[in-house]
C-alpha cells in the first residue's frame, strides 16, 4: 500500500461525508466532480492528478446517494452552453432547501408527542429513520414536556416485504411477488406499482396498481409469501401525495359498510376477544354489548370476507355466523374442509365431538 | 472513532449536522448536557466535537486553512469538558427531514392519534402538517389507522396514573377463567394487540396480560404497592416454555411464511409442492385454532392426538351450523 492510501484510511466515512456536505453548501455556483475529488477531505488524499480515478468516482456516486437518502437536497447544475457534458456538471446543496424552514417551530408538548411517535417503531428502517428525525429535531434545542407515564405503544413491521416495498415506492419502481390470496390454496405472481403501505385494522396492506389487471388492488403484507423483487427497468410515474390517506379511506369505507352478525358462546375465547373490537363511528361502547358473559349477537366490521372467515373458523364451535350468508357459507366450508382433512379414511368424525366445545 | 455498535455513517453524519446548530445556540455547554439532550453517550459527543473542530471547507486556497475550519475553545474542552464554538463554517441550521424520516414520524403519530390518551386530533393534524413542510420531499406513503380495546386502555391508563389496583376476569391462553387483582405498571402495544405488565396478586409475580382477554375490568380504590427495583420489565413480552409440544404439519411451500411465529423447521415427507414442517406449540388449545384458521392450507399429520383434537374442533363447529340449518346437513 502506498503512503497516500494509508493517509486516507485515517479519514472516516462520516468525516468524508461531513466535509462533502460542508463544501457543497459553501459553494454558490457549485463544484465540478474534479473540484470535489481533488480538494475535498477524504477524496483528495486518494486523488491522482491526471491519473485513473474511477474507483474514487464510484465512491462519490455512492456518497451522493447516501447524502440524498438523508433528505439533503444535493443538486446537479448543468453548465450553460455545454449540455450533456458530464465533465462540466456542477454539484451544490442550496442552503434554503437544506435548512428546516425558519417559520416551523415545535412546542415542548409537540416534541413530547414526536418523541412518543418515534418510539412506536422498535425495529427496522422506520425505527432508524424516526431516530434520525429526532436527532434533527434535537438540534432545535427544545426541551420536551414530561412523557405520558405507563405507556408504551409500539408497531412491529415483521413482514419482510415492508422494506423492499417502501423503498420501491419511493423510487417509483414496479415490483413482483408471490401472493397467497386469503381463501385460496395456491400463491400467484403479482406485478404491482406500489402506491402506499398502510396499517388498517391491525394489518399492513399494500395499495397499488396491479399491472395485469390494470386496476387498483389491495394486498395483505402477511400474505406476500415470496421475496419482493424489482422488475428490471420498470418504473412508473408517482401518483402524488395522499395515496396513503386514499388507501386508508377506501379500507375504512369498506370496513364500515361490511358488518357480520355472529353469536359467540358466553365466556369463550371468541366472546371475550371479539367483544373488544372497534366499533364504527367511535361511539362509546355499550357496556352490555361488550359483556362477554351475555348471550347476544356481536356486530363485527370487516374489510375482507375471507380474512374474517379464516379468523372465525379458528374459533370453531365458539362462534356461529348469523349473517351475511356468504360469510356463513365461507366459515362452514372451512370447518368442513378442516374436519375432512383431519379425518382418517374409514374412520368418521366422533359423533360426541359436537358437544366438546372447549376440549 | 468508536460510536458504539450498530451506528451507520448516515447516523453519525446526521448527528454532526444536528450538533453544529445546537452548539451555535449555546455559547457554552458541557458535554454532559449535550449528551443528555441528544440522548447519546458523552464519548459520542466528544468524538463528534473532535471531528467538527478539525473540519471545514477547502476554501479559496483549497488547502483547508485555519480560517476555513470550525474551531473550539480547546482549553475549555480538554480541561473542563465544556464546548465553546469559536468559529463557524457553512452551516447554521438543522437539516430538513427526508421523505422517509417524516413518514416514519407521521405514521407513528397516526397510531398515537388512535389511542384514547391522544384524542386531540387537531393538535396531531397540525403537527403532521409541520412535519410535511419540514421534509425535503413529500413524505413517503406510509399510513396507519385504528385500534381495538379503547375502553380497556382508558381504564388501565387511569389506574396507572392514579396508582390504584385493578380487578378483572382473565381468560388465559388455555381457555381458563380466573379473577385477577393486579398492580398495573405499564400498557404496551404490539400492532393491534395490547398488553398490561403488572404485579399479579394471585400469582405473586410479575405478569403480562392481554387486554382483549380481560372482562369485567374495573379500577379499585386500593393503592398499588411500591414497586421494587428488581421488577424491571423485560424487553421481550413472550418466552418459550419447556413444556412446548412438537407437531408436524403439511402445507404448500409458499405458505410456510404464514407460520413464522411458530418457528417451523424442516421435516421429512410431503407430496407434490407440499412440504412438512415441525412446529413448537404451547398446547393443543392454541393449535386447533391456528390450524382451523388456515383451512385448506395447513394440515396436521402428527401426532395422531393433535389430528384428532383439530378434527373434533372443526366437527363441533360444523355441527353448530347443521343444528341451525337442518335442511342443509352433510356436505
Amino acid at each position: 500500500m502506498s503512503s497516500t492510501i494509508e493517509k486516507n484510511s485515517r479519514v472516516s466515512v462520516e468525516e468524508r461525508l461531513f466535509s462533502l456536505v460542508l463544501a457543497l453548501i459553501a459553494t454558490e455556483i457549485g463544484l465540478t466532480k474534479a473540484d470535489i475529488l481533488s480538494t475535498v477531505q477524504g477524496y483528495r488524499q486518494r486523488y491522482l492528478p491526471g491519473g485513473d480515478n474511477a474507483s474514487l468516482e464510484r465512491q462519490f456516486e455512492r456518497d451522493k446517494d447516501d447524502i440524498r437518502e438523508l433528505g439533503i437536497p444535493l443538486e446537479v447544475v448543468e453548465q450553460q452552453g455545454e449540455p450533456g457534458s458530464n465533465h462540466h456538471l456542477r454539484y451544490r446543496i442550496p442552503k434554503g432547501l437544506y435548512e428546516l424552514p425558519a417559520d416551523v417551530t415545535f412546542t415542548p408538548d409537540e416534541l413530547m408527542l414526536l418523541k412518543l411517535a418515534a418510539t412506536v417503531w422498535r425495529e427496522g428502517s422506520l425505527s432508524a429513520e424516526s431516530q434520525r428525525a429526532m436527532t434533527k429535531l434535537h438540534a432545535l434545542g427544545i426541551d420536551s414536556s414530561d412523557p405520558v407515564l405507563g405507556y408504551s405503544p409500539s408497531l412491529r413491521v415483521r413482514e419482510a416485504s415492508f422494506e423492499p416495498l417502501s423503498k420501491a415506492m419511493d423510487r417509483g419502481q414496479v415490483v413482483a411477488f408471490l401472493y397467497l390470496k386469503p381463501g385460496e390454496a395456491a400463491a400467484h405472481r403479482r406485478q404491482v406499482e406500489p402506491r402506499a403501505v398502510v396499517l388498517h385494522d391491525g394489518r399492513w396492506h399494500l395499495f397499488g396498481t396491479d399491472q395485469d389487471a390494470a386496476a387498483t388492488r389491495t394486498y395483505l403484507l402477511s400474505r406476500i409469501v415470496g421475496p419482493v423483487v424489482s422488475v428490471p427497468g420498470a418504473l412508473f410515474v408517482e401518483h402524488g401525495v395522499g395515496q396513503g390517506q386514499e388507501a386508508l379511506s377506501e379500507l375504512e369505507a369498506l370496513w364500515t359498510a361490511n358488518i357480520a352478525v355472529v353469536s359467540a358462546e358466553p365466556g369463550s375465547d371468541a366472546a371475550v376477544r371479539l367483544s373488544k373490537r372497534r366499533v364504527a363511528g367511535e361511539r362509546p361502547a355499550d357496556p352490555d354489548a361488550s359483556n362477554p358473559h351475555l348471550h347476544q349477537p356481536l356486530h363485527l366490521h370487516y374489510t375482507d370476507l375471507n380474512v374474517l372467515a379464516d379468523e372465525l373458523a379458528g374459533y370453531g364451535p365458539e362462534v356461529l355466523v348469523r349473517s351475511p350468508d356468504s360469510l356463513r357459507a365461507a366459515v362452514r366450508s372451512r370447518l368442513i374442509s378442516v374436519r375432512d382433512a383431519h379425518t382418517d379414511s374409514g374412520v368418521s368424525a366422533h359423533p360426541q365431538a359436537a358437544t366438546g366445545a372447549d376440549s | 472513532m468508536n460510536a458504539g455498535p450498530g451506528l451507520g455513517a448516515s447516523d453519525k453524519l446526521t448527528f454532526l449536522l444536528a450538533l453544529v446548530p445546537f452548539l451555535m445556540d449555546h455559547d457554552r455547554i458541557s458535554v454532559t448536557d449535550v449528551s443528555e439532550h441528544f440522548r447519546v453517550s458523552p464519548d459520542r459527543v466528544r468524538d463528534a466535537v473532535n471531528l467538527i473542530a478539525v473540519s471545514g471547507i477547502p476554501g479559496e486556497t483549497r488547502q483547508y486553512l485555519h480560517g476555513d475550519l470550525f474551531d473550539i475553545h480547546w482549553d475549555e474542552f480538554e480541561t473542563n469538558d465544556v464546548i465553546v464554538l469559536t468559529h463557524l463554517v457553512a452551516i447554521d441550521d438543522s437539516p430538513r427531514f427526508s421523505a422517509r424520516e417524516a413518514a416514519a414520524l407521521i405514521a407513528g403519530l397516526q397510531y398515537l392519534s388512535s389511542l384514547p390518551e391522544n384524542a386531540d386530533v387537531d393538535a396531531i393534524a397540525t403537527l403532521m402538517a409541520k412535519l410535511t413542510r419540514s421534509a425535503s420531499a413529500a413524505p413517503s406513503q406510509v399510513a396507519v389507522s385504528g385500534t381495538d380495546a379503547r375502553s380497556s386502555i382508558a381504564v388501565v391508563q387511569a389506574a396507572v396514573r392514579d396508582g390504584v389496583q385493578i380487578e378483572f376476569d382473565y381468560l388465559n391462553a388455555r381457555g381458563e377463567h380466573e379473577s385477577r387483582r393486579v398492580d398495573p405498571w405499564r400498557i404496551q402495544s404490539v400492532d393491534r394487540d395490547w398488553y398490561l405488565r403488572g404485579w399479579c396478586h394471585l400469582r405473586e409475580a410479575a405478569r403480562t396480560f392481554r387486554l382483549d382477554r380481560m372482562s369485567d375490568l374495573h379500577a379499585t380504590d386500593v393503592p398499588t404497592s411500591p414497586r421494587s427495583a428488581d421488577t424491571l420489565l423485560p424487553e421481550n413480552l413472550f418466552e418459550g416454555s419447556a413444556s412446548d409440544l412438537d407437531v408436524t404439519v403439511e402445507l404448500p411451500t409458499s405458505a410456510v411464511p404464514l407460520l413464522a411465529d411458530y418457528a417451523p423447521h424442516g421435516s421429512a415427507g410431503g407430496k407434490g409442492d407440499r412440504v412438512r414442517r415441525t412446529l413448537r406449540v404451547a398446547h393443543f388449545h392454541g393449535l386447533k385454532r391456528l390450524v382451523t384458521g388456515l383451512a385448506g392450507v395447513v394440515e396436521v399429520v402428527d401426532p395422531a392426538e393433535a389430528r384428532a383434537v383439530v378434527r373434533d374442533w372443526a366437527a363441533a363447529g360444523v355441527a353448530r351450523y347443521d343444528e341451525t340449518e337442518p335442511t342443509v346437513g352433510g356436505e
